[in-house]
């Protein structure tokens, strides 16, 4: 099981981008959509034009374009085409119990990886729908904005801060929401596209 | 090993994990007995909820809430201490729902869930191994526990008194943070299940007492030749409780206990192990080291009042 965890690691570290912010700030993002749209913390987004890191080094300028400082989600575009996207799993499926993996940049160590459980899931109250995940993980500052995902790799939801010793992190429904309120998106979220090669 | 096959073994590890917390969750449930954060318990026998002692901080107006969400009054039937256990009494006789298993199966390294229901009175889990196993020890306050469990996992606020799981989704203890300061332990099934069955009895748990204060002290070489004593230290008594066992037994301030029955004493454990609930009414062959000479005593057994 150890050489799963690697794997899943990799392909997690491969749709995650570090977001760089004002002064020392900035930390994690998640490649939303193959031509260049990453979804990260409000709080993480300070600048507007952040620098945008890949994973396989290149570095491209950020414009933010939407951001909800209240659900805590930004939305940045980056110049790019066929970009490695995330595999996305609505919230409301998660199980109490299941394994949870996030990927980030904590205290600056890129692409850094912590696994724990699904603690608890918190809906919203005036529909049910999925707002937030708490997990039993480790997370740091850095990790902010980058995501939480499940045994297979598929994101389901962005790690925002850490509350009582629990990582708490914004479930893809609520992600999915932002984006067509803000108008960033005119289609649905990043087709699935099966397995990441 | 491919890709997708080990993918899937991550997968299916997940997905057991997330059985395993379904599974006894049907046990878990949440206790306002305490300001602010409500405390997990675990649905032990019929109608009768264990938790963890230090978090019952009321005796009246308690109300447990059930997995299926309903929530019920229920009443303290005793509490024990000394090995951080209290039983809690629901008016209706709750079926059992959960598996427990025994936690003498446990290894160090075996992937272990705490549950709790904290909160929002939704199930929470979290995950570690178990970090150290051991033998029967005893707690500070005398509690005797079957077994040293110490887990490498989260007892978050609200989650002790929760179920400790193994894989297979069987109950195998209680966790707390009350037993060793603040560190994540549990209690395991064999001990609950011998402290619930007394509590739920009796109300609390009988401790035989002598009644006195003492403290090791070395005994000199040269006097444990002259009197032939086997053990290299002593219990000296520093208090005795009036008309307690040791009083009416003619044990005085400044006697060095040295043996019990025939076997020497090395330290406060040696004493407490021979007042087990069992010996209450007993009478133990008490030697002390009295003006350089060993005397013997009768002592019998008392049972340690109730604190109010």
């Amino acid at each position: 099981m150890a050489s799963a965890l690697a794997i899943a690691a990799e392909h997690l570290r491969r749709i995650t981008v570090q977001v760089s912010g004002a002064r020392r700030g900035g930390g994690s993002g998640v490649i939303w959509h193959p031509k260049g749209l990453i979804i990260t913390n409000a709080h993480v987004a300070s600048l507007r034009h952040p620098s945008v890191a890949l994973w396989d080094g290149r570095s491209l300028r950020g414009s933010v374009v939407a951001r909800d400082p209240g659900r805590d989600l930004a939305a940045v575009l980056v110049r790019a085409e066929n970009l490695f996207a995330a595999t996305v799993r609505p919230g409301n499926s998660l199980r109490v119990g299941e394994l949870v993996l996030a990927i980030g940049s904590p205290w600056g160590f890129a692409g850094a990886a912590a696994i724990g459980v699904v603690h608890g899931l918190i809906p919203r109250t005036s529909d049910g729908t999925m707002q937030w995940v708490q997990a039993d993980v480790r997370l740091a500052p850095g990790n902010s904005g980058g995501p939480l995902a499940d045994a297979q790799g598929r994101v389901v939801a962005i790690n925002s801060m850490v509350a009582g010793g629990l990582a708490l992190a914004i479930a893809t429904d609520e992600v999915e929401r932002f984006l067509s309120e803000s108008g960033v998106l005119n289609q649905p979220r990043a087709a699935t596209r099966g397995e990441a090669a | 090993m491919n890709e997708s096959s080990s993918k899937g073994a991550l997968w299916s590890f997940s997905n057991d994990l997330a059985n395993a917390a379904e599974q006894a969750s049907r046990g878990v449930v949440a206790i306002d007995a305490r300001p602010r954060v409500p405390s997990s318990g675990i649905i032990w026998r019929p109608g009768a909820v264990v938790a963890a002692a230090h978090t019952i901080k009321r005796e009246e107006e308690i109300s447990i809430t059930l997995p299926d969400g309903r929530s019920v009054p229920a009443t303290l039937a005793g509490r024990d201490p000394s090995t951080d256990l209290a039983v809690l009494k629901l008016q209706d006789g709750e079926a059992l729902a959960a598996e427990f298993g025994d936690a003498s199966t446990l290894r160090v390294g075996h992937f272990v869930l705490a549950l709790g229901r904290s909160g929002s009175k939704n199930l929470s889990a979290s995950l570690g191994i178990v970090s150290s196993l051991g033998g029967p020890w005893r707690t500070w306050r005398g509690g005797q526990i079957d077994q040293f469990i110490r887990l490498d996992v989260a007892i978050y606020l609200g989650f002790s008194g929760g179920a400790l799981v193994d894989s297979g989704g069987r109950i195998v203890g209680l966790n707390t943070s009350g037993l060793v300061g603040g560190m994540g332990m549990a209690v395991p099934a064999a001990t609950v299940h011998r402290v619930v069955d007394e509590l739920l009895a009796k109300g609390r748990i009988a401790r035989g007492y002598l009644g006195v204060g003492m403290q090791p002290v070395p005994l000199p070489e040269t006097l444990r030749a002259k009197l032939n004593l086997s053990g290299q230290a002593g219990l000296i008594i520093v208090s005795v409780e009036p008309d307690g066992p040791a009083d009416r037994a003619g044990i005085f301030l400044g006697d060095v206990l040295v043996a019990i029955d025939g076997a020497p004493l090395d330290d406060i454990g040696d004493v407490q192990a021979r007042l087990a609930p069992d010996n209450i009414g007993k009478t133990l062959r008490v030697s002390v080291l009295r003006s350089a000479t060993v005397v013997e005593l009768p002592v019998r057994v008392g049972e340690r009042p109730r604190r109010s």
